[in-house]
């Protein structure tokens, strides 16, 4: 193995254009293993001597033989050894660490462990976010890292940064376990910001997406789902027909409880559902999903009221006040204030005679607005039909599909039934 | 720490854009492993506040160690209007901020931030018909006579033997502009729709 000196020189001499970097890929390769990690503590000073931008591949390399040697993190100077990796993962060129895509993991990875065991998460979270994005080869394939750049956000309480990574849409998944707990950490993140739709999206997705056996991860994430669809919904629907056949089975018996309570929400009575909640108050709290029933609880006044707007054109404050079992008439006038201010009801409250009266939704759907909004969603289907499209087609060209189709189809009478080829695309001939 | 780009928005008084400038920093200097004892924590709060972000305001106080929280009053002071925020109390807000010694940083921020008051006046308009002249000062966090000669400049009637007003209703502007674009827009959807 050649010596750390003349492997650094080799990683200053060769890092200039793609053919030698690929040279060099090879030659970091020889050098890889063991016996780098053997000399960990030697690398750090030479570390110095590169740049994270220009040598971002040999960086990559000597910074992953050192976080993975084992050895603890303090003894490189443990905060500055974090600093470095930041640092790294920030600067380097996408280009050159797409080479190497287990190491950087690895370092990824490694960063998050010490955040994490320092308890000092928001450390991590400017170094992922800029991680997920040299890493991606494009804005919709998922990576291990996004889920633990999710967690972090969670963790440190920043919830806002987590949407930069939210806002995507993720078409490629290579690992199973990378989407669920996406999905499952963003649900929660649009939980915490109180973006109840597309929370709903997520832990929607975790719910019915394949599985051969129940995860623990799909349960938890079916808990928060009931939750979730009664405050957006007042209500859970049924399993959709794609969902895997083992969660419809028995995703519902690992989550028993929140089943009741959501049976218990379509009585409608609030009296009830609070006697319910608070019966099995420590049950919510061990699945950390108390705030979240509460939450629950107080939609109830919302949808009663909600409900009413669809009997009703004009009602007294003392019978909402009655109807939902608010305490008093005052009550019911803040309630309804909240939620004229919300957007979630069209109302005018008239203090002189104590009334409330219904509108419709004064929308027209004609303003400059609201052509523009569906204007962009036009948009964005067709591009999301064209997607699947050649989804299809590329799925259609596929052997393994084609062998099994071909097979199921029965023998042939030995005629041609132009019908039955008309559907194979030209492309495979 | 480099705290420049915060003081200069402070002074052009661009204050919606103090809540992801200070955000974007904090992550920044997190991640260099800076320590952040000098960091303005009341201006950050403040700023999420302002922008009606009562979320982000939220989980920022959660997220300091409470040995910030008790050792800066004027801190404390920002988030008691926080508070007031979230529970919907507006009288309190005014309260809450007429009634703490702000420091030089702050005191334009507070005086910017109380304009919020034109915010729930329009609340108001949208949601009563009819209101009583108390419930209108208590919610605008005014005297009643100020309250009632705010609403009357701005077309209210007031009656003064039941001491009610009557609100008057914006109109609603429409705009309904269409341009060339749109035609093109269309023709490209109904052409993705034939094939």
């Amino acid at each position: 193995m050649e010596s750390l000196e003349a492997l650094v020189a080799h990683i200053q001499g060769l890092s200039g254009s793609p053919e030698e970097v690929a040279h060099l890929h090879s030659l970091l390769k020889q050098a890889d293993g063991e016996p780098l990690r053997a000399h960990a503590a030697a690398l750090v000073p030479f570390l110095a001597h590169l740049s994270p931008e220009t040598h971002s591949l040999g960086y990559l390399y000597l910074l992953e033989a050192c976080a993975t040697s084992g050895s603890n993190l303090s003894d490189f100077g443990g905060g500055d050894f974090l600093v470095t990796i930041a640092g790294f993962l920030t600067a380097c060129s996408a280009d050159q660490i797409r080479l190497a895509p287990d190491k950087f993991l690895n370092v990824c990875r490694v960063l998050k462990d010490q955040v994490m065991q320092l308890i000092m998460p928001i450390r991590g979270i400017a170094p992922l976010r800029a991680a997920v994005r040299k890493i991606q080869s494009s804005p919709e394939q998922l990576t291990p890292v996004h889920a633990d750049y999710l967690l972090l956000c969670l963790l440190a309480k920043q919830y806002k940064a987590g949407l930069s990574v939210l806002e995507d849409d993720i078409f490629e998944v290579e690992q199973p376990k990378d989407l669920f707990l996406y999905c499952y950490y963003g649900g929660m993140i649009y939980i915490g910001l109180k973006k109840f739709p597309k929370a709903l999206e997520l832990l929607h997705n975790a719910v019915t997406a394949p599985m051969s056996m129940l995860n623990a991860i799909a349960v938890e994430a079916y808990k928060k789902y009931v939750l979730v669809s009664l405050i957006v919904n007042g209500q859970v629907p049924s399993f959709p027909k794609y969902t895997s056949v083992s969660a419809q089975r028995s995703m519902k018996n690992h989550a028993q409880i929140y089943v009741e309570l959501s049976t218990s929400y379509s009585n409608g009575r609030y009296t009830d559902l609070e006697t319910f909640v608070q019966a099995n108050s420590a049950v919510f709290q061990s699945d950390n999903n108390l705030g979240l029933v509460k939450q629950v609880l107080s939609s109830m006044y919302k949808r009663n009221i909600q409900r009413l707007t669809q009997t009703y054109l004009t009602l007294s404050l003392e019978d909402i006040a009655r109807s939902v079992q608010l305490e008093t008439p005052r009550d019911a006038e803040m309630h309804v204030l909240r939620m004229i201010e919300d957007g979630e009801i069209h109302a005018t409250i008239n203090q002189k005679d104590g009334m409330v009266s219904f509108h419709e939704d004064p929308e027209q759907y004609k303003s400059v607005e609201m052509l523009e909004h569906i204007d962009s969603s036009i948009q964005r289907l067709t591009a999301l039909s064209k997607k699947l499209a050649s989804i299809d087609e590329n799925m259609s060209c596929d052997p393994a599909y084609l062998m099994k189709t071909g097979r199921d189809r029965g023998r042939f009478d030995g005629r041609f039934d132009y019908d039955d080829y008309d559907s194979v695309p030209h492309k495979y001939f | 720490m480099d705290l420049s780009a915060v003081q200069a928005a402070l002074s052009d008084k661009s204050y919606s854009a103090l809540a992801h400038l200070c955000d974007e920093l904090l992550l920044q200097a997190a991640s260099k492993g800076a320590t952040t004892d000098e960091w303005p924590y009341s201006v950050h709060l403040l700023a999420h506040l302002y922008i009606n972000d009562l979320n982000s305001a939220r989980f920022f106080w959660k997220s300091l160690p409470q040995e910030v929280k008790d050792t800066r009053p004027e801190l404390a002071a920002v988030w008691r209007i926080g508070q007031c925020l979230w529970n919907r109390d507006y009288a309190g807000v005014n309260t809450a901020a007429q009634g703490f010694e702000w420091g030089p940083d702050l005191a334009d921020f507070i005086t910017a931030f109380l304009e919020l008051q034109q915010r729930i006046f329009k609340l108001l308009t949208s949601a009563y018909s009819t209101i009583s002249v108390a419930d209108v000062a208590h919610f605008m966090g005014m005297s009643e006579e100020d309250a009632t000669n705010y609403a009357v400049q701005n077309g209210w009637s007031l009656d003064a033997a039941t001491r009610m007003l009557t609100v008057k209703k914006l109109k609603a502007q429409t705009n309904q502009k269409l341009d060339a674009s749109k035609l093109q827009r269309l023709t490209e959807c109904v052409f993705h729709l034939e094939h």
